[in-house]
């Protein structure tokens, strides 16, 4: 009688988890009516974790993404609130719509596009592997076998797992770029990969920790977009806006101010034809 | 939105694997956390308040600062210092075991403090020392008590080992964000992961259930 009655509390507990799921499920659809309203505040969300992209100044955010979606939403003739949530939320609130868009450094790929859209793109990127100063890493390569610390679910995860097989034990995912360079510099990862603005920019900043930055030429060329839910009415004007804020200057000078040299202006158009 | 069983399916090896490595830390955890906190435990019920000064400070300080930080410190901080490196699993149990034993000492302190006075008293007048009536009387009496919230505890840290994911010790919970990560999926991997902590933390209570009926005397 004891025993029979444990079994019925876990069905009724796996029932209940089934419905909940369910109810989460109507929900969504219902919400997806409203988020339609045109020329209203935007809710604009950002990762903060990733200097100098988007991060946290003295509890200001702040970075080159912040600035440029600034201007960006400006050009388009809209206002927007921008919100730090971390860089997993950023797909759920886009995907259920509680979110209008994301600037966080998003690299436009096929398989986020199946699930979201992307604006044009606005910056090229590419990942880039960081080891110790006295590391004999030359390449993607000489990874094998090695332990690689990346960002959970970003492009560098998919290069290292290129190397390491994917779901290897040697890719550690980290929640934040942050905690995997800490593993690095701690002696638990042999190396770090992810975009090299994050890699050069962190190196630069700290010479004290010995830090050199790899390139591999077989990780791929990566454009950042503007991330928006299925269908957003927002992509044709913020394209637009992109577009101008490129061709008028400003975008060139944001650039300038962050990263010192001038963009590749021409490698951006290309890729947005 | 579309429920992605197959997903699960595929995944299924991971989360299985994440679970043995969630009973594992836990049980260690729970293991070596009891020892510790019986000897803290008894070291914070010293007569003697000097030397039950750092039993006092080391349980202010787990039970007063948040697990997380706990397991940060533990992991980029202590650990680096003793091993020359980072290990993500040894940092794991160690946090688990330091965290645990704060609470398992105050449960040890209550179960004792709980044995009348008058037993004490008796054991001693009949000619055992100190340590002898601890361990013949007082011990075996509030051990009895201890069990519901030891229990509760053990149970509690079972799910606290689940932010163990963010140092990559590769338990249930960082294959439910890994796999969270790269199909950008929420409810195929969270519910999944809380279904089995689900099946661990009712098997764990049916255990508990067991051992205090053996050890009830009426």
């Amino acid at each position: 009688m004891k025993k029979r009655s444990m079994i019925s509390f876990v069905l009724m507990g796996a029932l209940s988890l089934a419905l909940a799921g369910c109810g989460e499920d109507d929900t969504a659809n219902g919400s997806s009516g409203d988020s339609g309203g045109e020329k209203e505040k935007l809710r604009l969300v950002t990762d903060g974790a990733y200097a100098p992209m988007e991060y946290l100044d003295n509890g200001e955010i702040t970075g080159f993404g912040i600035d440029f979606a600034e201007a960006v939403v400006e050009e388009a003739g809209y206002e927007a609130d921008i919100e730090v949530i971390g860089w997993e939320p950023i797909f759920v609130e886009i995907e259920g719509k509680t979110a209008d868009l994301a600037v966080s450094s998003i690299t436009i790929n096929d398989e986020r596009k199946e699930t979201y859209d992307f604006s044009v793109p606005y910056y090229l990127s590419t990942n880039m592997i960081m080891v110790p100063e006295d590391s004999d890493v030359e390449s993607g390569e000489d990874l094998k076998g090695k332990k690689i610390a990346v960002l959970n679910g970003s492009t560098g995860q998919e290069a290292a797992e290129t190397i390491a097989g994917e779901n290897s034990t040697d890719v550690l995912k980290f929640a934040d770029n942050n905690l995997a360079i800490q593993e690095l510099l701690a002696g638990g990862a042999d190396a770090v990969i992810a975009d090299n603005t994050i890699v050069e920019y962190y190196t630069q900043m700290n010479p004290e920790q010995k830090l050199k930055v790899v390139p591999d030429d077989d990780f791929a060329e990566e454009f950042y977009g503007i991330l928006f839910p299925k269908g957003s009415e927002l992509k044709a004007d913020f394209d637009e806006a992109i577009k101008a804020i490129i061709d008028n200057g400003t975008y060139t000078e944001i650039y300038q101010e962050w990263f010192g040299n001038e963009p590749d202006l021409e490698a951006l158009k290309a890729q947005q034809e | 939105m579309d429920f992605r069983m197959d997903l699960i399916i595929d995944y299924m090896p991971f989360f299985l694997k994440g679970a043995l490595y969630t009973i594992g830390v836990s049980l260690v955890g729970i293991l070596l956390g009891t020892i510790l906190g019986l000897l803290i435990g008894m070291g914070k019920i010293m007569r003697n308040k000097l030397l039950a000064l750092p039993f006092i400070l080391y349980i202010t300080f787990f039970r007063g600062t948040p697990l997380f930080v706990q397991i940060l410190l533990i992991h980029f901080g202590l650990i680096p210092l003793v091993l020359g490196q980072t290990n993500a699993i040894v940092a794991g149990i160690v946090a688990l075991t330091l965290n645990a034993a704060a609470y398992i000492a105050e449960i040890f302190r209550a179960g004792i403090q709980s044995i009348d006075r008058g037993q004490m008293e008796a054991a001693r007048s009949l000619g055992q020392t100190h340590v002898q009536a601890m361990r013949y009387v007082i011990l075996p009496q509030a051990f009895k008590r201890m069990v519901p919230p030891l229990g509760n505890e053990f149970i509690v840290l079972l799910k606290d080992s689940s932010l163990l994911a963010v140092i990559t010790v590769p338990e249930l919970m960082y294959w439910g964000r890994a796999f969270q990560g790269q199909y950008y999926k929420i409810w195929e991997p969270y519910l999944t992961a809380a279904l089995i902590y689900l099946i661990l933390t009712l098997s764990m209570s049916y255990l508990l259930g067991r051992l205090e009926k053996r050890l009830a005397t009426e």
